[in-house]
């Protein structure tokens, strides 16, 4: 037993000393302003803190630290608002709005301090989105093309019997495809994006189908074939170009949806004047290129040169981006306690 | 077994509680307080320094029938996770603990830890690639012509349950085993010497002298079980709803802090009542008043 | 043990064996997910490649959260089988007024979903200040850690025969040796099994350290998670499979070195 003590004691002034290490680290970097964001993981991460990162870093000699743990939200909202956990926050319309409804971000960036902002589709700056839209994905369907059936066309599609047992949407209390889905199902079957009665209904024939709670799970049960058609974005699909998978994406005639990814900057951040060149920069042609070409997101400045292939599918004219449908965010996060509790009643039963 | 005289004084040897104690009035206590506190005011008062008190959370509750619903759910599922892991991790921890073989006792530990370290992700991954329509198990039903339709072992309570048995086996499993390997063997022995089956042996020796393991692992899984939140969701989907994912929605996705924090209290006072209640009833059980 | 009965025992090894391959199914299924070349997982499998474990070894972001991942890991064994094991005896041997209440008390953390431990800690270290340094992700993991070295080590309290403590006093040794020459190494297979779970539930934590992990200090699980929501490849598996054959390995030296057959009655 003595041998044992030991070795305790021994370990217990490691694991001391690599606490010690790790608080110390901060300290190092107290030299050089620090600015705190959060950025997706996967590929997306590789090449932020690949490439874009570095390089702002070396151009504005400071440091970035990305937060890829998600949730973020609740981290945020935790934190004093005189010390946010983030100066810049990155992440989708919906949890922006809820945001700016508490006070944690902006409600409008200044055209002045991001210039780049004057580059960028009507849609990215438009009074349905707080911050700015840098990239956005189309949520359309995807579809297994080897199951001899033809491409769908409309969101109608999705109710069609032929694919009874073999339909796939999401979680809705926990992910905006789902939710936006759902609006949908209002302005198809109903009066507009705001037709809940309607679009309850509409859920109410789709039964059954099968929920996931992240696009992942989707893009799996695609390429499984434990579903033949689903609700997804087209960076979904088009992520697995190349690899000569029998998934495709398809836009239905009614329009896509628009599935932004939101950049904001927090009122109490101690570092404005970076915060807001780090929006700008990730507004640049040159960083929204690599990108965008990395995850098949649509970039939102209009100078952006796409390679042909890319440029060919994703949404980067104004006559495509015309198509991007936008949600009321504000109206539904109002809503989602009553929303979320419906929608678990009818899927339930 | 014999007892030695009740000493009714505390022992020196109560002190040893003293880290714990510390470990937990820090790091638990004090941010479970505040947890409950966020769940009686109307927002988070480090965000929003207008918060009032309210009610309003634990109304919201118990009014709707589908947190009472999730809540029943939550229960029944530890339950019954519960009892199959108890079936199951049983005659395993049984065999490791009469194993002679040091080489075969090595393997099954083995075999009993390694589910436990794929990570909870990847491991709930294997299971909807086993128990989807198109997973493995319905794609040989149908091959050796079991089936004709998949069967629907996934998005339902069995698949929950299934994921979750799986996980929890290996902690009921290692917490029987050091019980039962104390269990003298000299006791099951003589009862066979009187004739009795090696059943009845088991049965009336063995058995009731691994009641406090049972009773450790039971606990043990049933906390878990009615706390989880990975495999409920990847395998149940939309269609089973316990009250950690309505929590982890509530935090994540519905910025409501408060009502998470009144769903947290009320999981963990009816799970306290529960494992209260358990362990006043085995414990009457086994004849310990002392210890629970 | 006699092995005259032998339909009763072929009955017990055939439950057992179905038991084990219970527990190894899955594993198989992310063995095959690691060295499939097929991005997702798929079956039937269609080849054999070595590529996931490659893109794991070189990745510089999953290689330092699988370092800091153990790391966290050790400590947390030391500390959660020190304090659980000194907290069982208190509460087994120190008369202690509301045992039963104490015990149900500590057991607590394990009946609340980590994520509310996690956000609530997350909320305390950033009011207090203390921000999230890295022992304050060992501190989170220790708490959820304790409960399974008490349960365990107080499940072997209870089996105990006090006979063999008081024969050792009666034969003049004072409680000091008593304590450590017999009591400690008969309760020592209760808190081993504390100790392996301590170890695994550090390791595989997730909720907590999704509040309480830094940039760039993120353990392994939350890197993971985080690449699922982006990258379905075989990645994951061969991380899996690092994982499996890391702690199997520890397991393995802990019993040359300690000897498992303290499972087994001396």
């Amino acid at each position: 037993m003595t041998r044992n003590f030991s070795r305790r004691s021994f370990l217990k002034t490691t694991g001391a000393a690599a606490a010690a290490t790790a608080i110390g680290a901060p300290a190092v970097h107290a030299q050089v302003p620090v600015l705190k964001t959060t950025a997706w993981g996967g590929k997306w991460g590789e090449v932020m803190k690949g490439q874009i990162i570095p390089a702002f870093e070396k151009e504005f000699k400071c440091k970035v630290e990305t937060d890829s743990a998600f949730p973020y939200y609740p981290k945020l909202q935790s934190t004093p608002k005189n010390a946010p956990l983030y100066d810049v926050l990155h992440t989708n319309t919906s949890e922006q709005w809820q945001a700016v409804v508490e006070g944690l971000v902006e409600p409008k960036l200044s055209a002045k301090d991001i210039p780049n902002l004057a580059d960028v589709y009507d849609y990215a700056v438009s009074d349905k989105i707080c911050g700015v839209s840098a990239f956005t994905s189309a949520i359309g369907f995807g579809y297994r093309t080897d199951k001899g059936l033809a491409a769908p066309k409309s969101w109608k599609d999705l109710a069609d019997p032929k694919y009874s047992g073999a339909r796939g949407s999401y979680i809705i209390p926990v992910n905006s495809l789902g939710q936006m889905h759902l609006m949908m199902l209002g302005k198809i079957y109903g009066k507009g994006l705001t037709d809940l009665d309607a679009a309850y209904k509409a859920l109410e024939q789709l039964k059954p189908i099968k929920m996931y709670d992240f696009t992942g799970g989707m893009e799996k049960a695609l390429l499984s074939a434990e579903v033949n058609i689903g609700v997804l974005h087209d960076s979904g699909i088009y992520r697995y170009d190349g690899q000569n998978q029998p998934i495709a994406f398809a836009a239905p005639s009614e329009g896509v949806l628009s599935l932004e990814q939101v950049w904001n900057i927090t009122p109490g951040t101690k570092v404005r004047e970076l915060a807001n060149a780090y929006v700008n920069f990730i507004l640049r042609p040159d960083i929204q290129k690599p990108l965008s070409e990395a995850v098949w997101y649509s970039p939102s400045n209009k100078k952006v040169k796409l390679d042909a292939k890319y440029d060919e599918k994703l949404y980067n004219t104004e006559a495509k981006v015309a198509q991007l449908i936008q949600v009321d965010w504000k109206w539904y996060n109002e809503r989602k306690d009553d929303i979320d509790a419906r929608i678990t009643r009818i899927l339930r039963g | 077994m014999e007892r030695s005289a009740k000493r009714h004084r505390v022992s020196p040897i109560a002190w040893a509680i003293a880290p714990a104690a510390l470990l937990f009035v820090l790091f638990f206590i004090l941010p479970f307080g505040v947890m409950a506190g966020l769940s009686f005011l109307s927002g988070n008062p480090v965000s929003n320094p207008n918060v009032t008190f309210t009610w309003r959370h634990y109304i919201r509750l118990f009014d709707s029938d589908l947190y009472f619903d999730a809540l029943v759910a939550t229960m029944r599922i530890g339950a019954v996770t519960t009892g199959i892991a108890l079936l199951i991790g049983y005659p395993l921890a049984h065999l490791m603990a009469r194993m002679h073989s040091r080489i075969g006792h090595a393997a099954l530990l083995m075999a009993v830890i390694a589910p436990l370290l794929t990570g909870i992700v990847v491991r709930t991954f294997a299971w909807m690639t086993l128990l989807s329509d198109r997973g493995v198990i319905n794609t040989l039903a149908q091959w050796l012509g079991l089936a004709e339709k998949p069967l629907a072992l996934m998005y339902n309570e069995f698949g929950v349950v299934v994921g979750l048995v799986h996980i929890y086996v290996p902690f009921m499993v290692l917490t029987l085993v050091g019980v039962i390997g104390r269990i003298d063997v000299t006791l099951e022995e003589a009862a066979r010497g009187l004739g009795a089956s090696r059943f009845r042996a088991f049965l009336e020796v063995t058995l009731p002298l691994s009641l406090p393991g049972i009773l450790a692992g039971s606990l043990l899984v049933f906390a878990l079980a009615i706390s989880a939140y990975v495999t409920p969701v990847l395998l149940g989907g939309n269609n089973v709803l316990t009250l950690p994912m309505l929590i982890y929605q509530q935090v994540s996705a519905s910025f409501n802090l408060g009502f998470a924090g009144a769903l947290g209290v009320v999981l963990l006072v009816v799970s306290l009542a529960l494992v209260f209640a358990y362990n006043t009833i085995l414990g009457r059980l086994t004849g310990e008043r002392q210890i629970a | 043990m006699s092995r005259r009965f032998d339909p009763g025992r072929a009955a017990y090894l055939t439950l057992n064996g179905a038991i084990v391959a219970f527990l190894l199914l899955p594993i198989a299924v992310v063995i095959i997910f690691a060295l499939n070349p097929t991005p997702y997982i798929a079956f039937p499998p269609v080849g054999v490649t070595l590529r996931w474990f490659v893109k794991f070894f070189t990745s510089a972001e999953f290689m330092n959260a699988l370092w800091l991942s153990s790391r966290v890991a050790a400590i947390v064994v030391v500390l959660a089988t020190a304090i659980g094991a000194m907290c069982a005896l208190a509460i087994a041997r120190g008369n202690l007024p509301g045992a039963r209440l104490l015990t149900t008390l500590f057991l607590s953390p394990l009946m609340l979903p980590a994520v509310l431990t996690g956000l609530a800690l997350f909320q305390v270290f950033m009011l207090s200040g203390v921000g999230r340094p890295v022992w304050g992700l060992v501190a989170g993991h220790t708490l959820v850690a304790v409960p399974y070295v008490l349960r365990t080590t107080l499940a072997v309290l209870q089996n105990f025969d006090r006979r063999v403590e008081e024969a050792a006093a009666m034969l003049g040794a004072p409680p000091a040796r008593v304590f450590f020459e017999v009591t400690l190494p008969l309760i020592r297979p209760g808190v081993i099994a504390g100790g392996i779970f301590a170890f695994i539930v550090s390791f595989d934590q997730l909720p907590i350290s999704l509040f309480l992990v830094v940039p760039g200090g993120e353990t392994l699980p939350v890197v993971l998670l985080n690449y699922i929501r982006f990258d379905l490849d075989g990645a994951i598996a061969a991380a899996s499979m690092v994982s499996i054959a890391l702690a199997l390995s520890a397991v393995l030296l802990l019993e040359r070195i300690i000897g498992l057959r303290a499972y087994v009655r001396l």
